[in-house]
């Protein structure tokens, strides 16, 4: 069982996430931007973060970039609500660019989620 | 004049008879005779010599001469001896007289006497007269008309002038020596061999007229000369000279040649009317009202009508009769401008001549002969713009369908994260459905919520799309901005930042929602791409007050307005591309990036909406865009 910091702006979003890993015995902290996540890591110890992009005050891009120029290679599950296929989404691509070990698009069910949990916990 | 009387004589004797012989004789001649002697005593005189004397001649013979008769006899007296003419006028007769006088001497040692004959020459003194009259007639008519005579000898080719034929030469009589050669020197060069042919043709006994050719004077000025003339011919019928009239023709020339310049001119701008893709007519105030005095081929090919059969009518001849309301209103609005000589620009439907109608665009223009005063003249420019109106609306709503493209990023993304909790709620609340109800209920609660968002998402997303009419009313801008501005956020280039400044608070503009949205997008769509992708979007809306200064600049009315203004630090435009940028079409980007749609569909919007766009753009410093939105008359206080 893991430790994850969930970092969404959305509270729907937050809560199914918060949802679906405690139904895998996940325990989360939550954060509504970026800021609000570099706050906790600095607080706690996570075993992985689940980050949205698309957020006020610091995206998930900016928080990803802190994270890893700080040489903390903790593992990190974008999930996107970017299609993958949408033309004038860029955000998949650039959050696997900027050191992403996953990204999960929205929208998606329990197992797709909790099965990126596992992968990059095993990692 | 009398007829011949009877022998006036004494009694028959021998020295009687001498005096009869004369008497007999003098009485013979058929003309008025008198023998005076050096005293100008009438010695004898003929019955014929009664008017001439005015006195029955047998009642004076032994008198001095005296009356009317004494000047002649006076003359003939002072010059005694001399054989002598002269022609006297009767002062009371009016009768002309030629007088020959004859001295005669009966003796060697006699006296001189004078045998006067005088003949009766009254009509050829008429006919002397009639014709120098005539001759002074003719020549104070040339003298008036300006007209030299000429006379060439044809076996000589001698050559006579009027005086003014000098004047018109600008040559003085006593110093031109008539030659050919003279004469060509005073020709113009290109005109020399023009009238060598009139010359010729002159010798060759063919009539002239209206020879013309220049002349260079002395004094360097160049006349235009005309000459008429004609072969003369002698008594035996033969030709022997040409006479004419010579005349200058030069302001009649000048005045040929400008009208020719004029006839060019109007036949220039005529052909250029014609072939002007706008249909032009033109109409003149000669009547009551405004009628057509020409249109060009384009107007005539748009209506249907021959320039003819639109001459001398209104121009609501095109005024489509059973049209709606609306059309007969442009078509008043028509009649009131021409009527106030006033400009504007009409739309308007048109009845060709064979009854089919198209939109036109007519615009009116007067043409004032001085300003200020009632125009005489209107010019009228016509163009169908039905296609244009089609194409038009097929742009927007092509543009439009764009944007939705551009907006179905954000769009997705939204629904996306909206479909999140309820994909993941409704199954994991399946699993704690009968362990765990209020847990349930929550979850419920969000996925109902989420569910309501979506509807509202697509609801906007549909409105967008929809192909009606905008209507315009009064909208909540701040809400209409924001949610713009939230759509289209995720469609951005995550390092293109938004900053907001939103200040407008509650105030609600005169707007339509979706054209809100479509405005919104397309301004910080091109801010995103000044700035190839990165960099910061200012985007501030706010409620402006503005004077009649700063409003005039923007051809809109002083007070209240909502301000929304998009900047960028971009590459900024010059001033070719800024003038540019509202054509359809007219497009920075590279292929396939987008239409050029984006700012003509802005303007068009905006202008539509009442309100003005403004660019403000340099070089490499970046690009504002100013869109001014009328707020709604409840806010304006």
């Amino acid at each position: 069982m893991a430790h994850i910091l969930l970092v969404e702006d959305s509270p729907e979003v937050s809560l199914s996430v918060r949802e679906i890993l405690a139904s895998a015995g996940h325990t989360t902290e939550e954060a509504a931007s970026g800021k609000e996540a570099l706050k906790a890591l600095k607080g706690s110890k996570f075993d992985a973060i689940v980050s949205d992009i698309w957020m006020p005050e610091m995206d998930g891009i900016a928080l990803l970039k802190e994270i890893r120029g700080a040489g903390n290679d903790i593992p990190v599950v974008v999930i996107s609500g970017g299609a993958p296929n949408a033309p004038l989404t860029y955000t998949a691509p650039l959050a696997a660019t900027f050191g992403a070990n996953l990204v999960v698009y929205k929208p998606f069910e329990k197992a797709e989620l909790l099965k990126a949990i596992e992968t990059v916990l095993a990692d | 004049m009398t007829a011949p009387s009877a022998i006036k004589t004494s009694a028959p004797d021998r020295s009687d008879f001498a005096q009869l012989t004369v008497q007999t004789w003098l009485e013979a001649l058929p003309s008025p005779a008198v023998v005076l002697d050096g005293d100008m005593v009438l010695v004898a005189a003929n019955g014929r010599a009664e008017d001439m004397l005015q006195s029955y001649p047998a009642s004076v013979v032994g008198a001095i001469v005296n009356g009317p008769f004494r000047s002649i006899a006076d003359r003939v007296r002072r010059i005694a001896g001399i054989e002598t003419q002269a022609w006297f006028e009767h002062p009371l007769g009016g009768t002309w007289y030629y007088v020959t006088a004859y001295p005669v001497q009966a003796r060697a040692d006699g006296p001189v006497l004078q045998v006067v004959i005088a003949t009766d020459i009254t009509r050829q003194k008429h006919a002397e007269f009639e014709i120098r009259e005539s001759e002074a007639r003719l020549e104070e008519a040339t003298r008036i008309a300006q007209l030299g005579t000429y006379k060439v000898y044809w076996d000589t080719e001698a050559v006579q002038w009027s005086p003014h034929m000098y004047v018109l030469h600008g040559l003085s009589p006593d110093s031109f020596v008539h030659t050919p050669d003279s004469y060509r020197e005073i020709v113009h060069p290109e005109d020399r061999d023009l009238h060598e042919r009139y010359r010729r043709n002159q010798l060759e006994g063919k009539a002239l007229h209206g020879a013309e050719y220049r002349i260079i004077r002395k004094d360097g000025t160049m006349r235009w000369l005309r000459l008429d003339g004609r072969v003369l011919f002698d008594a035996d019928g033969e030709p022997y000279a040409s006479f004419g009239t010579c005349q200058d023709v030069t302001e009649g020339k000048q005045r040929e040649q400008e009208l020719k310049h004029l006839l060019r001119r109007n036949t220039i701008l005529y052909e250029a009317l014609d072939a002007s893709p706008i249909g032009v007519a033109v109409l003149t105030t000669d009547g009551p009202r405004p009628e057509v005095f020409y249109v060009n081929a384009e107007f005539e090919r748009l209506t249907g009508h021959k320039a003819s059969s639109l001459a001398k009518r209104s121009i609501g001849a095109l005024r489509a009769e059973d049209q709606s309301g609306v059309a007969g209103g442009e078509w008043d609005k028509v009649n009131l401008a021409l009527q106030t000589s006033r400009a504007g620009a009409f739309e308007l439907t048109c009845v060709r001549r064979d009854g089919t109608t198209f939109l036109g665009q007519l615009e009116v223009a007067p043409v004032r002969d001085h300003p200020g005063r009632e125009a005489t003249v209107f010019v009228l420019n016509l163009r169908d713009i039905t296609i244009d109106r089609q194409r038009a609306e097929q742009l927007l709503q092509s543009q439009k369908m764009e944007a939705l493209g551009q907006l179905s990023g954000g769009v997705a993304h939204e629904i996306n994260n909206l479909l999140q909790p309820v994909l993941a709620l409704s199954d994991l609340g399946q699993d704690i459905a009968d362990t765990d109800p209020v847990k349930v209920r929550k979850y419920f609660e969000v996925i109902a919520s989420s569910g309501r968002k979506a509807r509202d998402v697509v609801r906007q997303v549909l409105t967008f799309a929809r192909r009606d009419a905008p209507q315009l009313a009064a909208y909540p801008i701040t809400a209409l901005v924001e949610d713009a501005l939230r759509l289209l956020q995720s469609g951005l280039p995550p390092e293109i930042k938004l900053m907001q400044q939103i200040e407008a608070g509650e105030a609600e503009a005169l707007v339509n929602p979706t054209q809100v949205s479509q405005v919104v997008l397309n301004l910080v769509k091109n801010a995103a791409d000044a700035m190839d992708g990165k960099g910061t979007v200012s985007v501030r809306l706010r409620s402006i007050d503005l004077d009649a200064a700063p409003a005039g600049a923007l051809a809109l009315a002083p007070g209240r307005w909502i301000e929304l203004q998009v900047a960028d630090a971009g590459c900024g435009m010059d001033a070719y591309t800024l003038s540019r940028v509202f054509e359809p079409f007219f497009t920075t980007k590279l292929a396939g990036k987008g239409t050029g749609l984006g700012l003509s569909v802005v303007y068009s919007i905006v202008v539509g909406w009442g309100g003005m766009l403004k660019l403000e753009s340099e070089v490499d410093q970046g690009t504002t865009a100013m869109v001014y939105i009328p707020a709604a008359h409840s806010d304006a206080s």
